[in-house]
């Protein structure tokens, strides 16, 4: 049983490269139009829903405009979010602080 | 006689009116010289007032350029981190008070193209002595809005608690769950190179993976048992054979549910000898097998985890039984409405090779949230094995734990 279980994860282990092999030809499933500036409500949302999977959220004025870009590229690693993701976190936040 | 009379007299009329047509004359001229002293001074004023408000704008258009420094340079700096004190009382000891960790993140970002991240971590020894190290250091390639390329030293991306829960500003208790620490059955951090990144789906539902490949981890025997697997992030693969692995989560946002599944395959080799003379017996198999989730209904906070590490049989090794290295947790938090408290209980269980090490525990905890990121803890943990000795003991945890 504990040998099936490796399998399974060696097979998904290749399943995932291969996804994500993909994704650097940017097919994947990108339905999302690139918007370089953010969008507040969609960041909100982001915001709202993402932060808490680990911890509190935390004031938007506890930062300034630049530190709240760092941070955010930071938790864009940490939990896995979008490019447009991001962009949208940081429009909100910057917008509300 | 009386012509040279007349003569004198119209001489004298002309001279008295030329008199009177100069003093109007004069006095024209004076108001007109008035005039012109004033308009002077107004415009000195003016000319003061221009210099003045020319002086304002160079300031503001210095502060401007300043503040536009700050918000948009190529290169950002940010100093992030957390911190945390507190005292520790453990059962048939004497308590003490302890500094539980200092740990400065450092961000340097390249547009949005790259970043480095650093994490250092300083601690104090029993005996007084401080001890720095580095938790994680790495640059990040955002390659596209989907994948982004990590390289350097790493935080394990398998599990959640590891690189995402072990600040101690958000881990609501004040302790790792048992197995969640260092060196024991979560892997802690490896040198390689990652990919990872997320996907948006168009059910608003998400899913996020990491990839990597790395030196894996090292074995630690005593005699002929193995007593340890070390997994700081070896800057050295001394098994010859690279360790891969990675982490798959989905996330539901509508039903604020996660969950993970991760992995790794390698090998891994018994080192004996002392630094630099290090010396690394035959590689043998090695696996990471967990899975992990988070959910939050009607403002309880959820999350449990499952990790797994072993390595087999090897015969020509020191020591060469196979060997597995178990934990998990559950834990539950609730934030009281309208007040900044907050219950925590946690139960978990670790397993070893070596059962005296062994431990089953339940924690519970009462936290005053000063701020979201500022966190007054205590804990109460009941630790259990009836072979372990001390490393099984009660302990009572007071913290204080500061993300900055």
């Amino acid at each position: 049983m504990k040998t099936n279980l490796f399998k399974v994860y060696k097979t998904g282990l290749a399943s995932l490269t291969v996804i994500v092999g993909l994704s650097f030809l940017n097919t994947g499933f990108a339905e999302e139009k690139a918007d370089t500036k953010g969008d507040f409500a969609r960041g909100a949302k982001t915001w709202v829903e993402n932060c808490v999977r680990c911890h509190n959220v935390r004031d938007p004025k506890e930062l300034r405009d630049d530190q709240w870009i760092t941070t955010s590229f930071h938790m864009r690693i940490r939990a896995g979010l979008t490019g447009q993701q991001t962009r949208d976190v940081i429009k909100f936040l910057q917008s509300s602080n | 006689m009386k012509t040279k009379l007349t003569s004198l007299a119209c001489f004298i009329g002309l001279a008295i009116s030329s008199n009177t047509m100069a003093q109007t004359e004069i006095e024209k001229l004076r108001s007109e010289v008035d005039a012109l002293n004033k308009k002077a001074q107004e415009w000195e004023a003016y000319q003061s007032v221009k210099q003045k408000m020319e002086q304002d704008v160079s300031l503001l258009n210095d502060k401007a350029k300043e503040w536009e420094e700050w918000k948009a340079p190529k290169t950002l700096v940010h100093l992030a981190g957390f911190a945390d004190v507190g005292y520790t009382d453990r059962q048939d000891q004497t308590g003490s008070f302890s500094f539980g960790g200092f740990s400065p993140i450092f961000h340097y970002q390249f547009a949005d193209q790259f970043m480095l991240e650093a994490e250092l971590e300083f601690e104090i020894t029993e005996a007084g002595k401080s001890e720095a190290s580095i938790g994680y250091l790495t640059i990040d390639w955002f390659v596209n809005d989907y994948v982004a390329l990590v390289a350097g030293k790493f935080l394990s991306p398998l599990g959640q608690f590891r690189q995402n829960i072990h600040p101690s500003w958000i881990n609501k208790l004040a302790s790792a769950p048992t197995g969640f620490g260092h060196d024991q059955a979560a892997p802690n951090a490896d040198v390689g190179f990652m990919a990872r990144g997320g996907y948006l789906m168009q059910s608003n539902n998400s899913f996020n993976y990491a990839l990597y490949i790395a030196n894996g981890p090292t074995l630690e025997a005593d005699g002929s048992e193995i007593d340890m697997i070390e997994t700081p992030g070896l800057g050295k693969d001394g098994d010859g054979s690279k360790t891969v692995g990675g982490r798959f989560g989905m996330f539901f946002p509508d039903s604020k549910f996660e969950f993970g599944l991760s992995f790794a395959t390698g090998k891994v080799s018994v080192r004996s000898g002392t630094s630099p003379n290090y010396s690394y017996d035959a590689s043998r198999s090695y696996d990471v097998a967990g899975a992990d989730f988070n959910w939050r209904p009607a403002g309880i906070d959820l999350r449990g985890e499952f990790i797994q590490q072993e390595y087999g049989a090897e015969s020509s090794s020191v020591a060469p039984d196979s060997g597995q290295w178990q934990a998990w947790y559950l834990q539950a938090a609730y934030r009281f409405s309208g007040t900044n408290w907050e219950a925590v209980a946690r139960i978990g269980e670790y397993d070893t090779p070596t059962n005296s090490k062994d431990v089953e525990q339940i924690t519970l905890g009462a936290n005053y949230l000063f701020a979201t990121n500022l966190v007054g803890k205590l804990s109460y943990e009941f630790n259990d094995n009836p072979n372990a000795g001390l490393t099984a003991a009660d302990r009572v945890l007071v913290q204080l734990a500061y993300g900055f």
